[in-house]
């Protein structure tokens, strides 16, 4: 009973020489980082973080032209969804079970939960807002998600830089701002005329509120990750929480409001408006 | 343009956009949903089948029960008819052994009637006779009232001899 006594105090006492150790150890490579000068960069965080705003100085080349790098990241997510898309028809849907597997549950929950929201909000003609809102969950979730794996892409001057989430491009936001709003336009002339279409058209600030939301949403998110990785200080443990998680809750709160905001005015767009009977009685 | 907007770079990604989308409606959206839709109608067509088995068992369950309920009544109503039937008959029976047993009762009583009448008739006859020779045996012989107190024992003694041996003739019988 004493040996094991005496045991479990030595052991305690290794363990907290160990811990005052390490801290020690943390808190002089911390001292170091802070006073580290920032020489090294050749552009300064005022620098960084408007170009990650406006993609002013950092373009890069598409086929000849010169281009913002969310364009670039879009068309390669683009190139992996379609390529994995691709893939699940060819190789996994067919074998699809009556009693699913793990992967086939966690797409079809995927495709079923866009359904059900088209369905849930507009309860005429929910099959187009269905597609719809299920790309453009897709196309914004995995490609904010993009940003984390850093693809490094040299730019118009020659500089290499990690893409950016397509949607952190203002054009982007706008192009699916804008084809969020013809959608449901359309859907409005299709189902109500003439009066459908003055009721989306009522809405004219939609594409521009939906645009400005989503660049403003993801663009925060990137100005934060951006002015944690400029300073080497920051750079211990913080990039793992501000990286992963702001990334992944951009993508996950962002993705859920476009496709609820799109489902919803569609709903309304297409949703059969009773027509006013004139009271003639009433009038004489 | 301010904020850096490009219109070209928006059609540029409104078609990137639209070829994303339309290829993952085709790839994934439309295969997935319509497996869906399958799967939802087959398991509501087994549902649907289910419920109309469970009628139909409720159903067959129900008729057989009245089956058996009247089939039961029936079983009843026949053994009360074999009981009554079965009394019937054995009172029948019973009286037609009570009629003959009187039959044969009154039958063996005129019988017996009869031959006690036959006995006393065949006892008068040999009275006669045993009084006859009596007679003519007193007539021969002296007539003395000791001779006479004594014949009359004697007759009487013969005839109650003669009663006697009849009887046990008839019991033995």
């Amino acid at each position: 009973m004493e040996r094991n006594a005496m045991n479990k105090k030595r052991r305690n006492k290794k363990l907290i020489f160990l811990a005052i150790w390490l801290a020690v150890l943390a808190g002089i490579v911390v001292g170091i980082l802070l006073l580290w000068p920032p020489g090294s960069r050749h552009e300064n965080i005022r620098e960084v973080m408007r170009d990650g705003v406006l993609h002013e100085q950092n373009k890069m080349d598409l086929f000849g032209l010169e281009v913002n790098p969310g364009l670039i990241s879009a068309y390669m997510v683009t190139a992996i969804l379609l390529t994995a898309a691709a893939l699940i028809r060819i190789f996994t849907i067919p074998g699809f079970q009556t009693v699913p597997g793990k992967f086939q549950c966690m797409i079809e929950k995927l495709v079923e939960f866009f359904s059900d929201m088209a369905n849930s909000n507009s309860h005429h003609r929910p099959r187009l807002v269905g597609a719809y809102i299920f790309s453009a969950g897709v196309y914004l979730f995995f490609g904010t998600l993009f940003e984390l794996f850093g693809i490094q892409w040299p730019t118009a001057s020659g500089v290499s830089m990690s893409l950016p989430a397509p949607v952190s491009d203002i054009n982007a936001a706008i192009a699916l701002g804008v084809l969020s709003y013809a959608l449901i336009l359309g859907a409005g002339i299709i189902c109500g005329g003439f009066r459908g279409a003055l009721g989306v058209l009522k809405d004219f600030s939609l594409p521009i509120s939906m645009s400005f939301r989503l660049f403003g949403a993801l663009i925060s998110g990137l100005l934060v990750t951006e002015l944690v990785y400029y300073y080497v200080s920051l750079s211990f443990v913080l990039p793992v929480i501000v990286g992963v998680l702001f990334t992944l809750l951009h993508a996950i709160v962002q993705t859920y409001v476009l496709t609820t905001l799109v489902s919803i005015f569609y709903g309304e767009a297409v949703e059969p408006k009773p027509r006013k009977r004139k009271n003639k009685k009433a009038k004489r | 343009m301010p904020l850096n907007i490009d219109f070209l770079q928006i059609l540029l990604h409104m078609l990137n956009f639209v070829l994303l989308a339309g290829g993952l409606t085709f790839l994934l959206y439309k295969p997935v949903n319509r497996f869906l839709e399958q799967r939802r109608e087959q398991f509501a067509g087994e549902e649907k089948r289910n419920r109309e088995s469970a009628e139909e068992n409720e159903k067959l369950r129900t008729e057989y029960e009245q089956r058996l309920r009247r089939a039961d009544e029936e079983i009843a109503e026949r053994k009360k008819a074999a009981e009554k039937e079965w009394a019937d008959l054995s009172a029948q029976y019973i009286r037609e052994a009570q009629e003959k047993a009187a039959a044969i009762l009154l039958a063996a009583e005129q019988e017996a009637e009869e031959r006690k009448e036959h006995i006393l008739e065949s006892a008068q006859t040999e009275i006669g006779e045993l009084v006859v020779c009596a007679t003519q045996k007193l007539l021969s012989d002296t007539v003395t009232p000791e001779r006479n107190s004594a014949l009359y024992d004697e007759f009487i003694r013969l005839a109650e001899d003669t009663i006697t041996a009849e009887r046990s003739k008839h019991d033995k019988k």
